[in-house]
């Protein structure tokens, strides 16, 4: 009997593997609690003023990446409140969504037919997957003349697909960049490499102040992380940067970091003296390790790193020493910074009154007199031209800003994304491991375009 | 009066038989939220995986019918390959270590003061009540590259040069994720032979002491045949942790470096939740549980024939 009773429980644990890998609708299911919050304001608050769209009448859902505060829903509800002021009709819900389960949220509510009339994010989500896919409003309707002049190019073509429809209204953007300790480097005698005042260096003095912090006995200088891909777009970065290598092509139809500038990055990556191919540490963690002083410098770090207080004081390291945000390395001294652009899309979801509401919406947070303060809780930048002074009583912020006509290509919306990325830095392990640069970038390319050309 | 008894005892069958219908009737009533429950979330997603496991299924498209190619296309891919060589690794190296050094504890402690053998089980049944995201965040400052104890210990004792980067190394990284498994999954079976060696009928192992049995030949043949089910029920769960070792990855290495770290099971999450393609998933799911079925099924005829 206790024999048959085992075996009844064996099966019954064989069988329950099998439920890990229920069927589509099932797998995508995520047991993480959203917060949620619904603007209350809007049945107190009196309209402002009204418009042409102030009649319109609908319950919409906004779900919203933790993009600076729009991740927080006291500073959500304070957006949402002036909304309501004008638009006291539309009643918009948010919830909260996290890099962690955010994307299993939303293509769950996808395939279960639920999903939300507005989502906050980037392009390579709005317009590469979601747009791709057929399943978002075109919204070129909002983009104007007066928007698109007001918009760089770049960041406008990030925002369409190549059929010419646009699937995201940017409100915000930032450049990722990289960060030295600038007090080890004073005292290794490595500064005379770099130009503080504009941020940025050539590659040649780039390689000169890693040798001369580690000849001064730093010798954890800095590391290519590379146990995932969190913050993947410093390992890109550097790498693209130092030789003027790419990572994909102009139209974003494959991937071309196999060309010979990259390999030679690499190589010298791998060759030089402190930096250190590790296969243990992703980009949240190479943060930690420049912050508490192990690394002398990180190469995934940006402005809300820079404005990070939560261990010391702003711009400065646990144990008090300066941080120095720089641009990445290059040859020509002019150097193409990833760049993270986020905005509005709205999901088709067939109720034309439901996307002419999230499009109203859109349009008093990314093109009002409220767009300031949208853009602020986002903690990043404007995408327009007219809002550049936006920081201007912010020193750190204004400084900043000189890194923003960096920004580069926007190559996150080409086709095969998720399966480019882990190629990457499961690449970048192979290096590690001493697997020939070549050959380890190669075969790269070839799974990351066999993913663009599946797709 | 008479009368009155034999309609009673008459109508006893039909009150009985009324009365048990209604028990029936009631247990099945209690018994159905655990069987909607069980139907709804056990049930019918493993019929959906080994039914998608046969179309090439992905998130927002329809699915298409593609017959074996997923099994077809899982015996060419190396990725997948080597994940069932690292799963099988870590189910060869750590059932029998479990199991043997289990079972080793529990004969040291069991007979113990009481006070002494509870201490024992609290110490090693700790990192099983312990939340185990916290555990491995210890682990993994431990074997930090840069500032771990091991590396420090190492050193100071000259036993390392210079740091190893112990998750970063494809030599050690297997390895280390084995010796965590490890210290995760002994507690529960220390317990379990603690209890199992404590039922032992002592008459019989005194009897076969005074009559010149060595304590070996003691433990083989009056012990081990009494703590076989116990010993059965710890061998089949801890092959299923093992296959099932996903965490541990998921927190430390996500697989890496270079794969060398890859199980089925975060292979299977990668492929299914990351890369979405679910019908690709379920056919490694399907092969797993095939598996598992086929070692405990292997288990139970072995320890059965003992």
């Amino acid at each position: 009997m206790k024999k048959q009773v085992s075996a009844i429980l064996a099966a019954s644990m064989a069988a329950s593997m099998l439920v890990a890998c229920g069927g589509s609708t099932s797998s995508a299911a995520t047991s993480t609690a959203t917060a949620e919050s619904t603007s209350t304001a809007s049945s107190e608050a009196a309209p402002a003023e009204s418009t042409a769209d102030a009649g319109q009448a609908a319950d919409i859902t906004l779900w919203t990446y933790p993009i600076g505060k729009w991740g927080d829903s006291e500073s959500v509800d304070a957006l949402l409140a002036d909304f309501n002021a004008q638009y006291p009709d539309i009643h918009v819900t948010v919830e909260y969504l996290d890099y962690t389960n955010g994307d299993d949220q939303v293509n769950t509510a996808i395939e279960g037919g639920s999903a939300p009339d507005i989502v906050m994010e980037g392009p390579e989500r709005l317009v590469a997957n979601w747009g791709a896919k057929g399943l978002m409003a075109d919204l070129s309707d909002l983009w104007t003349d007066d928007q698109k002049a007001d918009i760089s190019a770049s960041v406008e073509a990030a925002c369409k697909d190549s059929s010419g429809a646009y699937y995201e209204f940017p409100l915000c953007m930032t450049a990722h960049c990289m960060a030295i300790n600038k007090t080890v480097f004073e005292a290794a005698g490595a500064m005379q490499y770099v130009d503080a005042e504009n941020h940025t260096w050539t590659t040649d003095n780039f390689l000169k102040a890693v040798q001369a912090v580690y000849d001064s006995g730093k010798t954890d200088v800095g590391a290519i992380y590379c146990s995932g891909q969190g913050g993947d777009q410093g390992t890109r970065a550097i790498i693209n940067n130092m030789y003027g290598g790419t990572f994909t092509d102009a139209a974003h139809t494959k991937y071309t970091a196999d060309s010979a500038e990259n390999v030679k990055a690499i190589e010298t990556l791998y060759n030089q003296d402190g930096i250190n191919f590790d296969a243990s540490i992703n980009g949240g963690e190479e943060i930690t390790l420049f912050r508490n002083g192990t690394l002398q410098m990180a190469f995934c770090w940006n402005i809300a790193q820079q404005t990070n207080a939560d261990n010391s004081a702003a711009g400065t390291t646990n144990s008090g020493d300066d941080i120095l945000f720089m641009a990445f390395p290059t040859e020509s001294g002019d150097p193409a910074l990833c760049g993270g652009i986020w905005g509005f899309g709205v999901f088709d979801n067939g109720d034309e009154n439901k996307i002419a509401a999230s499009k109203t919406f859109i349009n008093f947070m990314a093109n009002s007199d409220e767009t300031a303060k949208a853009v602020k809780t986002s903690t990043y930048f404007s995408v327009k031209n007219s809002l550049s002074d936006l920081y201007k009583d912010d020193e750190v912020m204004n400084e900043y800003q000189k890194l923003m006509p960096y920004l580069g290509d926007y190559y996150q919306v080409t086709p095969g994304w998720a399966e480019a990325r882990t190629a990457w830095w499961n690449m970048l392990q192979q290096v590690g491991q001493g697997t020939d640069v070549t050959t380890a970038v190669t075969e790269f390319c070839n799974t990351a375009n066999a993913a663009a050309s599946a797709s | 009066m008479a009368h009155t008894a034999v309609a009673k005892k008459q109508s006893e069958p039909k009150m009985s038989r009324a009365l048990v219908r209604q028990e029936t009737i009631a247990g099945y009533l209690f018994l159905l939220p655990s069987l909607i429950f069980f139907i709804g979330f056990v049930i019918y997603p493993m019929v959906m995986c080994i039914f998608t496991s046969f179309f090439d299924s992905s998130m927002n498209r329809a699915d298409v019918f593609i017959g074996l190619q997923n099994y077809v296309e899982l015996f060419h891919d190396s990725v997948f390959l080597g994940a069932l060589r690292n799963t099988l690794i870590i189910v060869v190296v750590s059932v029998p270590i479990t199991c043997i050094f289990s079972l080793w504890v529990a004969s040291a402690i069991v007979n113990m003061p009481p006070w002494a053998t509870s201490l024992f089980r609290v110490i090693f049944y700790l990192p099983v009540v312990t939340g185990s995201v916290a555990v491995t965040v210890v682990w993994k400052w431990m074997f930090n590259n840069y500032y771990g104890i091991f590396n420090y210990l190492g050193k100071s004792m000259g036993l390392l040069d210079q740091n190893i980067n112990w998750l970063g190394d494809t030599r050690y990284a297997l390895a280390c994720i084995i010796l965590i498994l490890l210290t995760t999954s002994v507690g529960q079976p220390i317990v379990l032979y603690v209890s199992a060696l404590g039922n032992v009928d002592q008459s019989l192992v005194e009897a076969a002491e005074v009559d010149g049995a060595t304590k070996l030949q003691a433990f083989w043949k009056i012990k081990w045949p009494q703590i076989m089910p116990t010993t059965l029920y710890i061998l089949v769960i801890t092959t299923i942790n093992s296959f099932q070792c996903f965490a541990l990855i998921q927190l430390l290495t996500s697989g890496g470096p270079n794969h060398s770290t890859d199980t089925i099971m975060y292979y299977i999450y990668y492929t299914a939740f990351k890369l979405y393609r679910y019908g690709y998933g379920n056919a490694m799911g399907v092969i797993l549980a095939i598996m598992i079925a086929v070692l405990s099924a292997v288990q139970f005829k072995v320890t059965r024939s003992d």
